[in-house]
């Protein structure tokens, strides 16, 4: 896997990619993409590093204890999930990992998580819709339970890099006075955005489109 | 495979599992699976606006796919 940095000096690029990654500094390999300059005139130089690393021993293990299912409906979930992923001719262990009141989170895990999740979470967010249809038919519409899939906690850190996006578009948008479309997104995913920027006074968000994959647009509305 | 994953999901999802049907018609480049359930179930494969097909799709499109042709779910009624 390769990610890039960026510093002001090179060690400063490095120092942000051992903090990020969560790696020491003799576990990534770094490659100098640009080099440190004298800031010409009042622009300081910065320095762009790329850190090549192995990604099979950085898994993103879901480092929540795993909770004993209590009930037969906790079970069948588990089940259920479990002899999908089988069908699809993939080994995973599907454990529940957090039970708050009307929501269950169970964790996938499986060396086969990159294709379980799928591009921007689609393979486990059609998952984790069965799974709640399922859960509604078992249940006979009596639980008001909402069941989330993770694995790797993709969860997290989607959201992580949602708020992320949304406050980089946030930073361009007042910058250039204008507005930015964002990809289209499901409504949790759009919801998060919104919620984001609200307390923000210099822009605003509006969804455009139509269906289940609407997409925000981030408005610059100035200073007042 | 691809069969059993589909007859797996239908018979979870249906009030009448002994309802369910996969049919698998294997093509030059395509491989179509036919699902057929009972009347009173077809709502409950395709989900509204065809969200659970949809759904269904993905996950099949997302299988361990070792004959390399296209996996076509065709629902019907």
């Amino acid at each position: 896997m390769i990610k890039e940095f960026e510093g002001k000096t090179e060690k400063d690029a490095i120092q942000k990619a051992v903090s990020e990654l969560g790696l020491t500094q003799d576990q990534f390999e770094v490659e100098i993409l640009s080099a440190e300059k004298s800031g010409f005139l009042f622009k300081k130089g910065t320095v762009r590093i790329r850190a090549h690393f192995d990604d099979s021993q950085f898994t993103f293990k879901d480092e929540r204890p795993d909770l004993e299912p209590e009930n037969d409906l906790e079970k069948k979930l588990i089940d259920f999930t479990t002899n999908v992923i089988k069908n699809m001719g993939y080994e995973a262990v599907v454990t529940l990992k957090e039970r708050e009141q009307e929501k269950l989170i169970f964790s996938i895990e499986s060396d086969n998580s990159a294709i379980l999740i799928g591009r921007k979470g689609k393979n486990i967010d059609a998952l984790q819709l069965l799974v709640n249809v399922y859960e509604s038919r078992i249940s006979e519409g009596k639980s008001q339970n909402r069941v989330i899939l993770d694995a790797e906690n993709y969860r997290r850190r989607r959201e992580e890099n949602l708020i992320k996006i949304a406050e980089k578009t946030a930073e361009a948008v007042i910058r250039s006075k204008s507005s930015k479309l964002l990809e289209p997104m499901n409504p949790f995913e759009r919801r998060l955005i919104h919620t984001t920027l609200n307390d923000r006074n210099d822009v605003m968000t509006k969804s455009e489109g139509e269906g289940l994959f609407k997409r925000v647009r981030i408005i610059y509305k100035g200073s007042r | 495979m691809e069969k059993e994953l589909v007859e797996y999901i239908a018979r979870s999802l249906v009030d009448d599992p002994e309802g369910v049907e996969v049919n698998r018609i294997d093509g030059e480049k395509s491989t179509i699976l036919e699902l057929r359930v009972s009347e009173s179930d077809v709502g409950k494969v395709i989900g509204k606006h065809g969200r659970i097909a949809k759904a269904v799709r993905t996950i099949l499109s997302a299988s361990a796919n070792k004959s390399g042709k296209r996996l076509v779910l065709e629902i019907l009624d």
